[in-house]
C-alpha cells in the first residue's frame, strides 16, 4: 500500500520535482567513479540516462504547468527563509536546452585515453557542469546562484585540463586564476547587497532595492558582481583566459563552455539587472565593457592564425554583443539579447563540433572542402548567420540590437552601433578568407571531422535552417518569453511567500 | 573623517585584505605566490561577509550556551562564510595540483620564463624555429605530448635558474 | 609600468571601497531574514545549534552545492595528478619521533573529528568543521610516512556513497513530504544528541565525504612524483 501511494506520487507532476534535474546529475556523478569498478558498462550509460531523465523532467514540468511562471520552495521552507527556484520561459528553455546540448557533445563513449578512472572522472565532471548549469537558470538565490557558478567553474576546470599537456595546464591554471578573482569581487558584491537589504532572496532584493540600493552603493555593488559573474559570460576585461583554454581544452569541452555555459553566466547578469539594478548607469557600464568587447575580440580573431582560436576570440565579440543588446532598455533590448545568444548558442556549439579535427592553423584547411563537403558547407552556413547576412536568423538578431541602438539616440549608442558596424566589417573578412581556403584546389592534410560531430553540427544546422523557415512563430514566442523575463512585478509577485508557501 | 571604532578597523582590514590579495594577483610574477594572493583575497572577502552579521554586544547563536536574553548575530553570514571557505579549499587544492604538473612538465614556475619556456616546447615539437606570435601556434594539432614528461626535459635543456620553485 | 598602474588601480579600488563601506550600516544589521530565523528556527528544526539549522535545513541546497564543489575539485585533481607511477619516487619517510607521534595522534584525531560531526548540530562544529579534522587524521600520516599510500577505491567509494546518501535522504523527503530535503524523522529534545531529525545524519555523511575527499586529493598530491633535487 505505501508502494502503491509511493507511485502514484511519482507519476503526478509535481511542481517539486523541478530539483531533480539538478540533484539527480549530482548523484550520478557522486557515485560514478564507484560504480565505475564495479560495472564499465554500467558507468558509461549512466550519464546520458540521467540527462535523458533530466530532460524529460523538464519537458513534463513544462507542458503540464504552462507559460505562467511558477516557483518552488526547496525544503519546504517558504522564501525569504529558505532558497527558491523559480521557473519561467527562458529558465526552464535553458533547463531543457542543458541536457540536449550536454548529450550531443557529451564525450567519447568509452575510456579514449587515460584508462577507465579517467573516463569516470571525466563523466562525473560533465554530470557536475550539467547540474550547476542547471541550477543557474533556475535559482532565485543570489547566494545559491554564486554556489552552482561556482561548481560550474571547477567542473569547467577539470575538463579543459583533460588534454593533460603542460600547455594546457598552464592555460587552466591561468582560467583558475581569473575565474577565482572574479570570485572574490563577487563576494565583495554580495557581502554589500545583503548588508544593505538584509536578505539573499532575489524577489526580496528586487523590492527592497529602490530604497535600500541607491547608486553609488547600488552600482558599486553591480559593477563587482558584473566583475565576478562576467568571468564565465567572456566579459572584457576579464576573459584573456578565452583563447588559450579554448584552443587547449578537448573541443567538444570547448563547445559546451562557450555556447552553453557562458549564455548561463549572461542570464544571471541579465537576472540581477532587471530585478535589482534598475539604473541606467549599470546599463551604460555593461554597454562599455561590451563595445570593448566586441571590438577587441573581433580584432584579435582577425589575427588569430588557427581555427579553434579563432573560434575563441569570435565568441568574446559575440557576448561582447549580447551584453550591448542587454543593455537597452526595454523589451527590445531583452528580445534582442535573447536572440543572440540563443543564436549564438546554436552556431558556436556546432562551429566547435567542426573543430574537433579542424583544430590545426587555418593555412592547413586549405581545401578541405574536397574531403569534407558537408563540413565545409556548414561552416559557410553558420559564417553567414554570425555576420548577419538574411534571411538567416543571425541577420533578425544583428538588426534588433541596431534598431535598439539607433533608438536609443544617446552618444554611447551611436558609439556602440558604430563599432557593432566595424565588427561586422571584420567578421566578414576572417570568416570568408576561412571560406575562401576551405574550397581551394588544394590537398589538405586534415582528415575529415569524425560521423558523430559532423552529424551534430548538421543537427544544429537544420534547427538554424527551420528556425530562418519559421521564423515568425520563433521570433513572436522570443517576444513573449522576453516580455516576461522583464517583468519585476511579476518575478516578485510569484517568488514571495504568499504564492508559495507548500508546509504549513 | 569615520571614528576609529572598532567596526570601521576591522572594516578596513577587510576591504584591505581584499584589496592587496586582488593587486598580489595581478603584480605576481611567480605562479605560487598568484595563488598565495589568492588566498589572502578570499579571506579578505570571506571576513567581510562575517561582518555583515556584526551585532555590537551580540552573541553567537547558539541556544543554551549563553545569556539567553543577549542578542544573537545573524547566523545567515556565518554560514555564507562557511560555504564560501570551502569552496576557496577546493580552489586552492585543484590549484596546487596544477602547479604540481606546471613544474613538473616546464621546471619552472616563474611566468616569464614559462611562456619562454611553452614557446620553445611548442617550436622543439613541431621542428621549426619558435614563431613569436602567440596567434600563430607552429606545428599542428593536437599536439604531441610535450617531451618533457616528468623532469627529464627543459629542466636541463637552458641554462635552469638554481630553483625555480623558490618564491 | 605594469607595475605602477596595478598599484594605482589597487589604491583607487581601495579608495572607492572604503568611501562605499562606510555608507553602510556596519554594526547595526537590517537582520530581515536573520532575526526571522532565530525566532523560528528551533521550534521548525529543532537543533541547537542555530548556524547548524541554516546549513542543513533552510539552505540545505546549497550545502548539496558546497559538496558538490569539494567534490569537482577533488576530481579535478585526480584528473590532472593522473596516475601514481609504481615507481615514482616518494619523499623519504620521517624521523622516529615524527612517526611515533603521528601513530599517536592518528586515532585521538579520529575521535575528535567524530566528536565534532556528531556534535555538529548543539556546539559549534559539523559536518564540514568534523570532515576536515578527520582528513587531519590522514595528512598526518602522510607526511610523517610518505611511502605509505592509501586505497583509492576505498576512498572513492566511501565518497560516493557519502555524498549519495546525502541526497537520498534529500529524496527521501521528496517522497515523503513533497518536498527535497525537508527535515524528517521527528526533532526530538532540543539539546539532546539524538534530536534535529535527519541533521545529524546529514552532518555524518558530510563529515565522511568532506573526510574522505581531503585525504584523497592530499593521497594524490603525495604520490605525485617528488621533483629533483
Amino acid at each position: 500500500m505505501i508502494a502503491d501511494m509511493t507511485l502514484s506520487r511519482l507519476l503526478a507532476a509535481d511542481v517539486g520535482y523541478l530539483v531533480l534535474p539538478v540533484v539527480l546529475p549530482l548523484l550520478g556523478a557522486f557515485l560514478m567513479q564507484p560504480l565505475a569498478r564495479v560495472s564499465a558498462r554500467g558507468a558509461r550509460i549512466l550519464g546520458p540516462l540521467l540527462l535523458v531523465l533530466s530532460a524529460g523532467i523538464t519537458a513534463q514540468l513544462w507542458l503540464q504547468l504552462g507559460d505562467a511562471p511558477f516557483s518552488l520552495a526547496i525544503g519546504g521552507f517558504a522564501a525569504p527563509l529558505g532558497i527558491l527556484f523559480y521557473a519561467d520561459r527562458i529558465a526552464l528553455l535553458f533547463a531543457l536546452a542543458i541536457p540536449v546540448f550536454a548529450l550531443l557533445f557529451w564525450p567519447e563513449f568509452g575510456p579514449g585515453a587515460g584508462g577507465r578512472d579517467q573516463a569516470a572522472r571525466r563523466d562525473a565532471l560533465m554530470l557536475l557542469l550539467v547540474a550547476a548549469a542547471t541550477g543557474l537558470a533556475l535559482s532565485g538565490d543570489l547566494f545559491n546562484i554564486y554556489v552552482f557558478y561556482e561548481l560550474a567553474a571547477v567542473a569547467s576546470f577539470g575538463l579543459v585540463a583533460l588534454t593533460g599537456t603542460g600547455r594546457s595546464q598552464v592555460a587552466t591554471f591561468r582560467y583558475l586564476m581569473i575565474s577565482a578573482f572574479g570570485s572574490v569581487f563577487a563576494l565583495l558584491g554580495i557581502a554589500i547587497l545583503y548588508m544593505q537589504t538584509g536578505t539573499l532572496n532575489l524577489a526580496q532584493i528586487a523590492q527592497l532595492a529602490p530604497e535600500t540600493l541607491p547608486n553609488p552603493i547600488g552600482l558599486a555593488a553591480f559593477a563587482l558582481m558584473l566583475i565576478g559573474f562576467g568571468v564565465k559570460a567572456e566579459l572584457f576585461p576579464v576573459n584573456t583566459w578565452v583563447p588559450e583554454v579554448y584552443a587547449g581544452a578537448p573541443a567538444r569541452v570547448s563547445a559546451l563552455l562557450a555556447g552553453l555555459v557562458s549564455k548561463l553566466a549572461v542570464l544571471v547578469v541579465v537576472r540581477l539587472l532587471v530585478l535589482i539594478f534598475p539604473q541606467p548607469e549599470a546599463a551604460e557600464l555593461m554597454l562599455v565593457l561590451g563595445v570593448l568587447g566586441i571590438l577587441t575580440g573581433e580584432l584579435a580573431a582577425w589575427r588569430a592564425k588557427d581555427f579553434p582560436r579563432m573560434l575563441a576570440f569570435s565568441s568574446i565579440g559575440q557576448l561582447g554583443m549580447v551584453f550591448v543588446a542587454f543593455s537597452i532598455s526595454g523589451e527590445i533590448g531583452l528580445l534582442a539579447g535573447l536572440a543572440v545568444m540563443l543564436h549564438h548558442l546554436i552556431v558556436k556549439s556546432a562551429l566547435f563540433g567542426l573543430a574537433v579535427r579542424w583544430s590545426g592553423s587555418l593555412e592547413a584547411l586549405s581545401g578541405a572542402a574536397g574531403v569534407s563537403p558537408l563540413a565545409s558547407a556548414l561552416f559557410v552556413l553558420f559564417a553567414l548567420s554570425l555576420i548577419g547576412v538574411p534571411p538567416l536568423p543571425g541577420f533578425w538578431a544583428k538588426i534588433l540590437v541596431l534598431i535598439g541602438l539607433a533608438e536609443g539616440g544617446t552618444p554611447l549608442d551611436m558609439m556602440a552601433l558604430m563599432a557593432l558596424l566595424l565588427a561586422t566589417a571584420i567578421e566578414a573578412s576572417y570568416l570568408f578568407r576561412v571560406a575562401i581556403r576551405l574550397y581551394e584546389d588544394t590537398p589538405t592534410p586534415v582528415p575529415p571531422p569524425a560521423r558523430r560531430d559532423l552529424g551534430v553540427a548538421a543537427l544544429l544546422g537544420a534547427l538554424l535552417l527551420a528556425v530562418t523557415v519559421g521564423l515568425k512563430p520563433v521570433a513572436d514566442r522570443l517576444g513573449e518569453d522576453a516580455a516576461q523575463l522583464g517583468e519585476r512585478a511579476l518575478y516578485i509577485q510569484t517568488a514571495l511567500p504568499s504564492h508559495v508557501a507548500r508546509k504549513d | 573623517m569615520m571614528s576609529f571604532t572598532f567596526e570601521t578597523v576591522v572594516l578596513i582590514g577587510a576591504l584591505g585584505l581584499a584589496v592587496i590579495g586582488a593587486l598580489g594577483m595581478v603584480i605576481s610574477n611567480h605562479l605560487f605566490r598568484m595563488l598565495l594572493a589568492l588566498a589572502i583575497a578570499e579571506s579578505g572577502a570571506n571576513l567581510l561577509i562575517v561582518l555583515t552579521g556584526f551585532r555590537a554586544g551580540g552573541v553567537a547563536p547558539i541556544l543554551g550556551a549563553g545569556d539567553p536574553a543577549a542578542s544573537m548575530v545573524d547566523p545567515i553570514p556565518q554560514v555564507l562564510v562557511l560555504t564560501a571557505i570551502v569552496i576557496g579549499v577546493g580552489v586552492q587544492a585543484l590549484a596546487v595540483a596544477l602547479l604540481i604538473k606546471v613544474y613538473q612538465a616546464y621546471g619552472t614556475l616563474d611566468v616569464r620564463e614559462l611562456r619562454d619556456r611553452m614557446d620553445a616546447d611548442v617550436a622543439a615539437a613541431a621542428g621549426v624555429e619558435a614563431d613569436a606570435s602567440q596567434d600563430a601556434p607552429a606545428g599542428g594539432r593536437p599536439l604531441s605530448p610535450a617531451p618533457s614528461r616528468g623532469t627529464a626535459g627543459f629542466g636541463r635543456r637552458s641554462p635552469a635558474p638554481a630553483d625555480g620553485l623558490r618564491p | 609600468m605594469r607595475n605602477l598602474a596595478s598599484l594605482l588601480f589597487a589604491g583607487g579600488l581601495a579608495f572607492l571601497l572604503l568611501a562605499i563601506a562606510s555608507q553602510l550600516a556596519f554594526g547595526t544589521p537590517s537582520m530581515r531574514v536573520g532575526a526571522e530565523i532565530l525566532a523560528v528556527a528551533p521550534d521548525e528544526v529543532g537543533a541547537a545549534n542555530l548556524v547548524t539549522a541554516v546549513l542543513l535545513g533552510y539552505r540545505g541546497i546549497d550545502t548539496l552545492g558546497e559538496l558538490a564543489i569539494l567534490f569537482a575539485a577533488a576530481t579535478a585533481a585526480g584528473v590532472v595528478l593522473g596516475r601514481r607511477h609504481a615507481n615514482a619516487r616518494r619523499d623519504p619517510p620521517g624521523g622516529e619521533v615524527l612517526r611515533t607521534g603521528a601513530d599517536l595522534l592518528f586515532p585521538l584525531l579520529l575521535v575528535v573529528g567524530l566528536y565534532v560531526i556528531a556534535h555538529g548540530h548543539l556546539t559549534p562544529g559539523g559536518g564540514f568543521q568534523g570532515g576536515v579534522i578527520l582528513a587531519a587524521a590522514f595528512f598526518v600520516i602522510i607526511l610523517a610516512q610518505p611511502t605509505r599510500h592509501l586505497r583509492h577505491s576505498l576512498i572513492s567509494w566511501i565518497e560516493g556513497l557519502a555524498g549519495a546518501a546525502f541526497i537520498l535522504i534529500g529524496l527521501w523527503a521528496l517522497v515523503e513530504d513533497g518536498d527535497f530535503l525537508a527535515p524528517l524523522l521527528g526533532q526530538g529534545a532540543m539539546g539532546e544528541l539524538l534530536s534535529a531529525g535527519t541533521l545529524p545524519l546529514l552532518s555524518l555523511a558530510i563529515g565522511l565525504k568532506v573526510g574522505a575527499e581531503l585525504a584523497g586529493i592530499m593521497a594524490h598530491i603525495a604520490e605525485a612524483e617528488a621533483p629533483d633535487a
